[in-house]
């Protein structure tokens, strides 16, 4: 406890410096007195005693320093002092301050607001119990339904298999599942009663489907009430149970705190509430927009909606499957390779069951092969990791060089500043100043910058963030991304400050100490600044030479960025891609059935056709262009597909007119029309790729197509082919094959399986037959006279008045739908571009910084040459070729280094090559002109230096 | 350490933390004021060790910090106000201490040279 003391005795004495010194003061005076009456004592006259015990003394303010100095507080104390000064000499030149506390916020700021995405979308933690330990099963980052895949591509496992590793997890601690994708769910709220009340208004909300053991595994704690159990998740049908996230619970429950045990009712079933996970708890997944709820699987008819998926053999491939390593595997390569080896095998077997008898050797082979590989989820498996990383990790070093060029920058101005305060150096080290002490103040003024730069571009960062969620959101209303820096951030910008500061703080502060004491005082402050010596203008140039290097970079890869978007722009997308609204609407959550449809389908083409500025209205499952496709294989009637050959196709169905309304021009035979009705010949219309391929003769045109889907199975015959369009990522430049059935030509039953065995303990069903839920549209597709935005409202109203209770769950511009596809390229190039831009204004203010400084300190050099008869040309030249050479080495540098930095954007490209002649010149020109423009208005100055002035003065 | 040994005029730096070794000694007799610790210094060496106010003013500011010595105004012989230093119980027990790291060094020091 003794440094407590000494802690209070130091402050208190930091604090009564006076009190401290007075007392100081006395007893020296006493000291002195004592020793004058002692050699009086000795028989010593007092004038002589006195004079001696002074000569004993010596200094009487270096006695005082000496014991000041002694005292750890004297440190605090000189340190404050040089804050004072700092803060004096920064407000005394305030346009420099401003400059340099702008370009650093700006670079901090960047800095830190991608800092803060990269932490939240790659670097966090799940908030569970030794997140280490989990592992997905495969990629996941889709989500969807699919057959005839084998087991666990994709990421996708039938129930009944996910079922079985569940129930025995051999060496995992424990394996779970969830549906691999979170429908929303139609929602009505307890009134004060407490039942789920039909008069509240319905909250769409996204809901998951859990396996009962799924919160166990994940080893997540809920904040209030239980999690969901195994107990629910027992048999299909029951386990009416519910989890809220607590952004539900917050926003459509105002934080009831007693809900739990209150009745919901979910897509028109009651469910009991039993529990809210915690703020940060969003699943396993880090999803854009995560799920509020979570319901036992065993609900799965009632939240899809759709006919059961729970099989005891075989079924659809829709749920995603995770596990928790045990202990060894989680740390040792070996036991996670026994884990792996253990998955591989169940995957197998699942496979070879499957495939039944029917397996060639071949095939065995090829399923002997099979593995699903064990992903590290201990930061959740992301789609956002996997579509922003990339762009993420090059923002940050884009961010990371814009803040380089602001440092060199700063360093510069310091350099020069050192220059012209060498006299005050020189002084301060003839009183007796240490060097220490000048390189400190020196390193504190940096510091002071840095920081107060930091402290701003926290401020910049928050704003910079919101904004780019924002943006990476994509309207939707909640995502679980946060603008507000956590400890992390602020531990990031803390240090990047620091280490910003003794980055552009240390040249100076080196120079400061090098100053001799001796030698300049004696200088006039011109020639003291002329005479830095060699290694003194060596420093500015090189770090010019480095900004020009950088800004050819970083202007480079904007360029490419911001080509690889005007190429992704300016494809051929096959469809109009102007004037067209599309709006996602859903009848299943307002409670219609199948055979209702039809009705409703034709009431809303009705109602919206004749709008004022509409031309055409149509309606689709899905927009021309999405991530998600609906899609089977298909079979071609005299068509022998060779081994393994890919059948694949796109599905969409449309009403008539979809055709006419997207803009996809018909090449050869008809679209649909309304003669294609229900108990008509049923038509499907192709595109080009698929004619070609199945049909190389081109007699597409009349032959018949079958869908490996049983309720729209066909035979469909093709009656017409139409363009080629881009339906998913415009990236991918494949030709797709596509399929287009009339909506109002689909069953309106399920044919019956008559091969569903009655014997497998299965109670027989009813024999009323299933309604075909493929009936349902899901989009209405509108095309305008004019601008597409202002027939919206009209479009809301319309709606509303075919049915109030109709959800509208999404309404965009065809050209913001293919733009969702391209955020992360308008992201990164117009980020690049702006940064880019920003580094080439500082680094041009470098130049003309350093280059005005250079004319200043050979003003009498260039007035003694224009005195001795040199011409206005020759000084101009003098000082730009300067200039020339400083841009010539920055330029020679930078082009390998970014020859050698673009190799690695490759992958971020589209149709260009990362060498691209066209960005490289303009690049090339833009640093040129920004330079030759810095260094020329330098230049004309010193032609204007007038002789007599520049010799007289000083 | 600043204080330096004036022996037939060479001037030898004193080993650190030896000052306060001898300061602690010399408060360890009687409370005493800085030079009255000058003076009996001086006295009991012989004139060797002169101690000037620039090294003893200092030591005795960190030997008070470290709770070796406390202060108090006293009136002096002649009736004057002085500073005068004691040796806490704290201050006792460094002495010890120190005296006998001291003594060992100094006879493994002699057994070196002497060997």
């Amino acid at each position: 406890m003794h440094w407590i003391a000494s802690l209070i005795v130091g402050l208190k004495s930091l604090f009564q410096k006076q009190r401290v010194e007075r007392e100081l003061d006395e007893e020296l005076e006493s000291y002195v007195e004592a020793s004058v009456a002692h050699k009086q004592s000795a028989g010593i006259t007092a004038e002589v005693a006195h004079r001696a015990a002074m000569i004993e003394l010596g200094s009487r303010n270096a006695v005082k320093h000496q014991v000041w100095s002694s005292r750890w507080e004297s440190t605090l104390d000189g340190i404050l002092q040089d804050i004072r000064i700092s803060l004096r000499m920064l407000t005394k030149g305030p346009a420099f301050t401003i400059i340099a506390l702008l370009s650093l916020a700006l670079g901090i700021g960047g800095n830190t607001a991608i800092f803060t995405l990269i932490d939240q979308v790659m670097l966090r933690n799940l908030p569970v119990q030794n997140p280490e330990q989990l592992v997905t099963f495969g990629p996941e980052n889709g989500g969807g339904e699919a057959g005839g895949i084998d087991m666990g591509s994709y990421g996708l496992f039938p129930w009944y298999f996910a079922r079985q590793l569940q129930a025995d997890p051999g060496p995992f601690q424990g394996i779970a599942s969830f549906c691999s994708f979170s429908d929303k769910v139609s929602v009505r709220l307890p009134s004060t009663g407490g039942a789920a009340d039909s008069g509240t208004p319905a909250i769409l909300a996204p809901a998951n489907l859990v396996s009962g053991n799924y919160f166990s595994v994940l080893g997540a704690q809920p904040f209030m009430g239980r999690a969901i159990a195994p107990t629910d998740d027992d048999t299909p049908g029951s386990g009416a149970v519910i989890v809220l996230s607590h952004h539900f619970w917050q926003q459509a429950l105002s934080s009831d705190p007693a809900i739990l045990g209150k009745v919901i009712s979910i897509n028109g079933s009651p469910f009991d509430v039993i529990g809210v996970m915690p703020e940060n708890f969003h699943g396993i997944r880090q999803e854009m927009e995560p799920p509020d709820l979570w319901a036992p699987m065993t609900m799965q008819t009632v939240i899809l909606r759709q006919p059961s998926m729970l099989t005891p053999s075989g079924g659809l491939y829709f749920l995603d499957v995770f596990g928790r390593l045990n202990r060894y595997a989680a740390t040792n390569k070996q036991a996670l390779a026994q884990s792996q080896n253990w998955l591989d095998q169940q995957v197998r077997t699942g496979i070879r069951t499957e495939e039944g008898a029917k397996v060639t050797p071949a095939r065995l082979q090829e399923i002997s092969r099979v593995t699903v590989p064990l992903v590290d989820a201990a930061r959740g498996a992301s789609s956002l990791r996997d579509q922003y990383g990339d762009s993420l990790k090059i923002l940050m070093g884009v961010v990371a060089l814009v803040l380089l060029i602001a440092c060199a920058n700063l360093a510069n101005f310091l350099l020069a500043r050192a220059a012209t305060r060498k006299r005050e150096f020189a002084t301060r080290l003839a009183l007796g100043s240490s060097r220490a002490r000048i390189v400190r103040q020196s390193l504190i003024e940096t510091l002071l910058l840095s920081f107060t730069g930091g402290v701003l571009g926290l401020g910049i960062a928050f704003a910079a963030t919101r904004v780019l969620i924002g943006f990476v959101s994509q309207g939707n209303a909640y995502i679980a991304m946060d603008p507000t820096p956590d400890t992390t951030v602020m531990l990031f910008t803390l240090g990047l400050s620091l280490l910003t500061g003794v980055l552009f703080g240390l040249a100076p502060a080196l120079a400061a100490a090098r100053t001799g004491a001796a030698g300049n005082l004696s200088d006039s402050s011109r020639t003291a600044q002329s005479s830095g010596g060699k290694s003194a203008r060596l420093w500015p140039k090189m770090l010019v030479t480095v900004q020009v290097m950088l800004s050819l970079l970083l202007l480079v890869g904007a360029g490419l960025f911001l080509r690889t978007l005007r190429n992704l722009q300016n494809q051929d997308y096959g469809f109009e891609r102007s004037h067209l609204l599309l709006a996602e609407f859903n009848a299943k959550l307002a409670g219609y059935k199948p055979s209702q449809t039809p009705g409703l389908h034709q009431r809303l083409m009705e109602r919206l056709s004749v709008l004022p500025g509409v031309r055409s209205v149509a309606l689709s499952a899905s927009p021309p262009i999405s991530a998600g496709n609906w899609s089977s294989s298909v079979t071609i009637p005299g068509y022998t597909p060779a081994p393994r050959e890919s059948m694949h196709s796109i599905l969409n169905r449309v009403s008539g007119q979809y055709f006419e309304t997207v803009g996809i021009s018909i090449l050869a035979g008809r679209a649909f029309n309304n003669a294609d009705a229900a108990n008509s010949q049923k038509v499907a219309v192709v595109n080009q790729t698929l004619a070609s391929h199945f049909f190389p003769k081109g007699d597409a045109v009349g032959r018949s197509i079958l869908i490996d889907i049983n309720s729209v199975k066909g035979p469909w015959q093709i009656v017409g082919i139409a363009r080629d369009t881009r339906s998913g990522d415009p990236r991918n430049t494949d030709p797709v094959r596509m399929t287009y059935i009339p909506i109002a030509q689909i069953d309106p039953f399920l044919p019956v399986d008559s091969s569903t065995p009655a014997a497998t303990g299965v109670v027989a069903k009813p024999a009323v037959p299933e309604e075909n839920q493929d009936r349902f549209a899901g989009m209405i597709l509108v095309r305008t006279t004019g601008d597409p935005a202002h027939s919206i409202a009209d479009l809301r109203a319309s709606v509303t008045s075919v049915d109030p209770n109709l959800p509208l769950l999404r309404i965009t511009t065809i050209h913001d739908q293919v733009s969702h596809f391209m955020t992360h390229d308008e992201l990164i190039s117009s980020l690049t571009g702006m940064f880019s831009l920003l580094a080439l204004l500082l680094a041009s203010i470098g130049l003309y910084g350093v280059m005005s400084y250079n004319v200043v300190r050979r003003t009498n050099e260039i007035g003694i040459r224009i005195a001795l008869g040199a011409q206005t040309p020759a000084v101009q030249w003098m000082i730009l070729s300067e200039s020339l050479l400083l841009l010539a080495a920055g330029v020679g540098l930078g082009l390998p280094l970014t020859l050698l930095a673009t190799k690695y954007l490759k992958d971020q490209l589209f149709g260009l090559s990362p060498l691209d002649p066209m960005t490289f010149a303009v690049a090339l020109f833009t640093v040129s002109a920004m330079t030759l423009l810095a260094a020329w208005l330098p230049a004309r100055r010193a032609t204007k230096v007038d002789p007599m002035v520049a010799l007289r003065c000083d | 350490m600043p204080v330096k040994i004036d022996e037939a005029g060479q001037q030898i730096d004193l080993v650190q933390g030896t000052l306060e070794m001898l300061i602690l000694k010399t408060l360890a007799l009687e409370p005493m004021h800085g030079y009255g610790v000058t003076l009996r210094i001086e006295q009991i060496s012989n004139g060797i060790f002169r101690v000037n106010p620039g090294s003893l003013l200092p030591a005795l500011s960190r030997l008070e910090r470290g709770g070796r010595v406390k202060s108090e105004w006293r009136a002096t012989e002649n009736n004057r106000r002085a500073k005068y230093y004691l040796l806490t119980a704290n201050g006792r027990k460094a002495l010890v201490t120190e005296r006998d790291q001291w003594q060992r060094q100094i006879l493994a020091i002699s057994r070196i040279l002497d060997a």
